[in-house]
């Protein structure tokens, strides 16, 4: 394989390069260069094996076929063809007339750092198959290089797409949203997005912004990816999971389609990584609009970095000139604290010592997206007039790192942590956990405060601890990460031989070992590694194998309704609201819900509820009552409709028992154990700890849950790693059920002689006593 | 059974309700096989309901959990028998990292878990370990330097108990040279007579040279006690010093006290800085001058033991005791 790449790399440009020269030539006395016969011309040499004629035809759906674009050859054309399309008067792709809006916009546009090096893309883009871009955040390449694109590689005339790949669905909405204003067409036509459960895209669409997972969906029932002609892969640099499977996925389609062109966009300038990675594809940077920052050091460590980073913000109000902060921690809880605190001080500040107003505005992945909106309001004005000015501050997660842009920033504030998923198969968890961040995150968080004009960064560690303690980059996501659906995904993807698959950074074999295994007991792969029935079904649903299997097998249990309903709550974020002021009530309204039987069951009763008349009377002000978080509910809603969707394709059967029969929730629960029957806990004897079932990692019930009664056996949805172990959302079973539903998991033969076996082989025993009297008899 | 209770209060549990008779007949069968006594029993199940009831503090739960953690992540799963492997190996693992061939440098272990406990800042735990460590290398290097501290002071002390018993021995010397030399000019003076007073000293302390003046005070001090208890055996109990007014100076006279004790005691009682001084001397250097001292009166080296017939002191191989060696 290795060694036929160079070839094949550089075969296409070499060829596209002689067509251009021998067109540039003869453009001059060729009758092809006769606008009105151009577009003939153009489909007849571009896409010679393609019908392009009726293609074009049908996309042009029998208006005049004369659009700014017609003149254009693919990968022949300039900047300045570009340039002259863009000026209108109608829109090159749909012949409307352009806004007064859209000019508006375009001079902005035309003042961002890529537009001067437009040229220079296209020459790079044209000549060669994989182009791995640099541009430091403000560059402009996630909303202009796209367009670029669209301009030179024309996906239409062959109806293709132009596919640009986001981390987070928030990104490829909002982006998708401002592009389609730039080119002045409706979101959804020409330019939609398509993320996990929300598909905005139409039969004219030509440009679709998508999370990086949902090109990794479709590119498991489409390997060679034939809808596009080109992938843009954006923000590379962070690593998620689905990035790093679609580079080596990419990798590998290369080679089967020449025609298909990539480009990488990366913020940070470790692109020779992925140069490398990509056989030395050439590279184009472009500057970011950037002004210096000045950075500065704690002469020693800090004992409590939130305390510090609230002294420095005040600090930085009471001393500094105008220009507003911007501060990094970890999670909700302490930006919510953090901000409270700010106010608080800050208060009294403006009382005691006249300083400037001061407004905080917490940021957060699980933050009501209207509120995330609220970063972007201007700084307070002075209190009075000539008085001292006023400032913003933003407390943030790493979110604000990368993905959001705020202008006005003049201070960053980097206490240096950030929480990271981190994933170990020896115990297999995966949790989210306060970590050190990296040498590049530390420089991504400084680089914010030079967006406007020339900055400060305030580290809140020494200059010796960044040099020694920080590491260079961080972990990319998927040796963080558990990859059992990965490994589902792959083998979809129909690559087999997972062991030497090109991946840019692959796992440690022990995390690929675990995710095999468990795959193996799930029943989606069989014990040569292939693909079941159950794996190619679970396959097709978006979810954690563990959830889709349990999902698929709810049939049995009489209880796929309910099943369905758990699946989409389990995919939201959390239900309950529980707010630090009325965390009393809270609790009541809870209990109102609780089933003495476990956290899933609650969860049910709650859904239920919303569902019911009174609620959906109004559902707002019953949620606001009942201490619930609509937006979860309702996204639990739609997760709902598209799961349903996809059983219903898949022919699995939507049933229920009927709720006054007695084994009701008892099917529920034995449904449950069908999915999580490997994350299940004992009780000790002694105590309230729990045992993991072989693990033999000792958890505690995470506080928040509602199961009354001693359990002796749990499953659970979730071990959270923090000071104690603990163990989320869980649900009372029985023995004999893990016996009963997971023979192969519950081999007691495989179990090391402990509590856990002993009281297995108890129940094993009981049942066998059982039916020998049955058959006694 | 708690699980049994459960069931018991759900009715929805009520088929699993034959299990729990079933379950209680079948737990008999494990009791002792030798027989207890009723007290005997009644302890044991005292005992066993003790340690099963014990609820561990929170310290030692944590503890547990955090070993349980460190135990199962140091452990390698490959090295076990496992299903997953058994897969990677059909698709071709041999060990080693995964990913392509070319790829050097990929992963080998899984990337290990570090749990922040409190809200320190980067580098604070570095630092303390750093400073602990400083301390402990502190401490160490205050413990050497005590050892060697304690062997100086102690060769010290020996040291000058030697040399304080040289300078005794060099006082014995002086005094005598002294003696002979006082002794000479009285025969060349022709004062014979007064050669037998000369072992009780009469002169006034001060008057003797301050080099061996020592010696001859704590002769004295000696020759005081010693009276001082004689006198008491003698049941005249009075003090050499008291003045009896019944007495006059016949009988003092006759009685013996005479004006020389007198100021012998006198003398004894009085300060005498130019003493202290000099003892509060090193010995070394108290030696030292002694040893002058002898060579420019007497001719004599201390060292040789001799004296030498001239100032030129010919044959003496210098002044100090090493020269001697």
């Amino acid at each position: 394989m290795a060694d036929r790449r160079p070839d094949q790399a550089e075969m296409p440009p070499s060829k596209r390069l002689k067509t251009s020269d021998v067109k540039v030539k003869a453009s001059t006395l060729d009758p092809t260069t006769n606008p009105y016969l151009s577009h003939r011309y153009e489909i007849a040499d571009i896409d010679p094996e393609n019908s392009g004629f009726s293609n074009r035809n049908g996309y042009s759906n029998g208006n005049s076929a004369r659009t700014g674009l017609s003149d254009f050859k693919r990968h022949t054309t300039t900047a300045k063809q570009a340039h002259v399309a863009e000026d209108g008067p109608n829109n090159p792709f749909n012949n409307a007339p352009l806004s007064n809006q859209y000019f508006n916009i375009l001079e902005t546009r035309r003042e961002l750092p890529v537009h001067k090096q437009r040229q220079e893309f296209l020459d790079m883009f044209q000549k060669t198959q994989i182009l791995v871009f640099v541009g430091e955040t403000g560059s402009g390449k996630t909303t202009q290089i796209p367009q670029f694109v669209l301009f030179d590689d024309l996906p239409h005339f062959n109806r293709k797409l132009v596919a640009c790949t986001q981390p987070r669905r928030v990104a490829a909405m909002s982006v998708a949203q401002r592009v389609a204003n730039e080119m002045d067409v409706k979101l959804g036509e020409e330019v939609g997005y398509s993320i996990r459960f929300e598909d905005v895209t139409g039969p004219k669409t030509i440009l679709k912004y998508m999370t990086d997972g949902m090109l990794l969906r479709e590119a498991m029932h489409d390997h060679n990816l034939t809808r596009y002609s080109c992938i843009i892969l954006d923000e590379a640099h962070e690593r998620t999971l689905s990035t790093d499977i679609l580079m080596g996925l990419l990798k590998e389609v290369a080679i089967r389609r020449p025609d298909l062109k990539i480009v990488i966009m990366s913020a940070t300038l470790d692109a020779q990584k992925f140069q490398r990675y990509f056989n030395d594809a050439p590279l184009l940077a472009v500057p970011g609009r950037t002004h210096p920052v000045e950075i500065f050091y704690t002469p020693e460590p800090e004992r409590d970095y939130v305390e510090a980073a609230l002294r420095t913000v005040l600090q930085i109000h009471a001393t500094e000139p105008e220009g507003d902060i911007l501060l990094f921690l970890t999670g909700e809880e302490e930006i919510e604290d953090a901000c409270r605190k700010i106010s608080m001080e800050a208060d009294e500040m403006i009382r005691e010592a006249d300083a400037g107003p001061l407004k905080v505005y917490p940021l957060y992945g699980t933050l009501p997206p209207q509120q995330q909106q609220r970063i972007f309001e201007p700084a307070p004005p002075p209190a009075r007039a000539g008085g001292r000015p006023g400032r913003k501050v933003i407390v943030g997660t790493n979110i604000a790192e990368t993905s959001l842009t705020i202008d006005g920033i003049v201070y960053v504030v980097d206490p240096g942590f950030s929480k990271q998923k981190v994933y170990n198969p020896r115990i297999r968890v995966e949790s989210l956990l306060v970590s050190p961040i990296s040498k590049a995150s530390a420089q991504q968080r400084a680089g914010r405060a030079g967006r406007t004009r020339p900055g400060k960064c305030f580290r809140l560690y020494t200059e010796a601890a960044f040099k020694k303690e920080l590491i260079e980059q961080t972990h990319p996501e998927i040796l963080r990460s558990n990859l059992a659906n990965t490994v589902l995904e792959l083998k979809k993807l129909g690559i087999d031989d997972l062991v030497h698959f090109d991946l840019m950074d692959p796992p440690a074999p022990e995390t690929l070992m675990r995710a095999l295994e468990e795959l193996n007991y799930l029943a989606c792969l069989d014990d040569d590694g292939d693909l079941t029935t159950l794996g190619k079904l679970a396959s097709e649903f978006p979810l954690d194998p563990a959830l889709a299997v349990m999902l698929i097998s709810s049939p049995e249990f009489f209880c796929s309704n309910e099943i369905l309903s758990l699946t989409a709550l389990l995919s939201v974020p959390q239900l309950f609201v529980r707010p630090a002021s009325a965390k009393k009530r809270a609790d009541e309204m809870k209990a109102l819900f609780a089933h003495p039987d476990g956290d899933h069951l609650t969860m049910l009763n709650v859904y239920h509820a919303f569902k019911g008349p009174e609620a959906q009377a109004d559902p707002k002000r019953w949620c606001h009552d009942h201490f619930l978080s609509l937006r979860a509910l309702q996204s639990a809603d739609n997760v709902r409709q598209q799961l349903k969707r996809i059983m219903e394709t898949n022919e699995i059967d939507l049933v229920s028992t009927d709720f006054n029969d007695k084994d009701y929730y008892t099917n529920i629960r034995r449904a449950l154990v069908a999915g999580f029957f490997m994350q299940v806990a004992k009780k000790d004897p002694a105590g309230k700890a729990y045992k993991t079932v072989k693990d033999d990692q000792n958890v505690l019930l995470h506080p928040s849950t509602v199961l009354g009664v001693e359990s002796e056996w749990i499953v659970y949805n979730e071990f959270v790693l923090t000071t104690k172990n603990y163990v989320r959302t869980v649900t009372s079973v029985r023995p004999e059920w893990l016996l009963d539903i997971a023979p192969n998991y519950y081999d007691l033969s495989t179990f090391k002689a402990g509590e856990i076996k002993t009281a297995l082989q108890r129940t094993l025993d009981k049942i066998k006593r059982k039916q020998a009297i049955k058959r006694g008899r | 059974m708690p699980s049994q209770d459960l069931n018991s209060s759900n009715p929805s549990h009520d088929e699993e309700d034959g299990d729990d008779y079933m379950n209680m007949v079948i737990a008999e069968p494990s009791a002792p096989k030798e027989k207890e006594t009723y007290t005997q029993r009644r302890l044991r199940k005292q005992r066993e309901s003790e340690a099963k009831g014990r609820v561990k503090s929170k310290a030692e739960r944590a503890a547990d959990e955090a070993a349980a953690r460190e135990v199962a992540l140091s452990k390698s799963l490959l090295d076990s028998e496992n299903k997953g492997l058994a897969m990677m190996a059909k698709m071709g693992f041999k060990g080693g990292a995964l990913g392509s061939k070319n790829n050097i440098g990929a992963r080998l272990d899984p990337i290990g878990i570090n749990m922040k406990e409190d809200r320190g800042g980067i580098g604070l735990d570095t630092e303390k370990k750093r400073k602990f460590r400083e301390e402990v290398e502190k401490e160490g290097k205050r413990v050497k330097a005590e050892e060697g501290e304690y062997r100086e002071r102690v060769r010290k002390e020996r040291e000058d108990a030697r040399l304080e018993s040289l300078f005794g021995a060099a006082m014995r010397v002086a005094e005598r040279m002294d003696g002979e030399k006082e002794e000479e000019e009285a025969i060349k003076n022709g004062q014979v007579d007064e050669i037998t007073k000369r072992t009780i000293s009469t002169k006034p302390l001060k008057q003797i040279n301050v080099l061996w003046r020592g010696l001859v005070r704590q002769r004295e001090e000696k020759e005081r006690d010693r009276r001082m208890r004689y006198d008491l055996h003698q049941s005249l109990s009075r003090l050499p010093t008291y003045d009896d007014p019944d007495e006059d100076k016949e009988d003092k006279k006759a009685l013996g006290k005479d004006k020389i004790q007198h100021t012998l005691v006198e003398d004894l009682e009085e300060e005498d800085p130019e003493l202290d001084a000099f003892i509060a001397l090193d010995p070394a250097e108290r030696l030292h001058k002694l040893v002058l001292h002898l060579r420019e009166e007497y001719n004599y080296c201390f060292w040789c033991k001799f004296t030498y017939p001239d100032k030129e002191m010919d044959g003496c191989p210098g002044l100090t005791e090493e020269d001697h060696d």
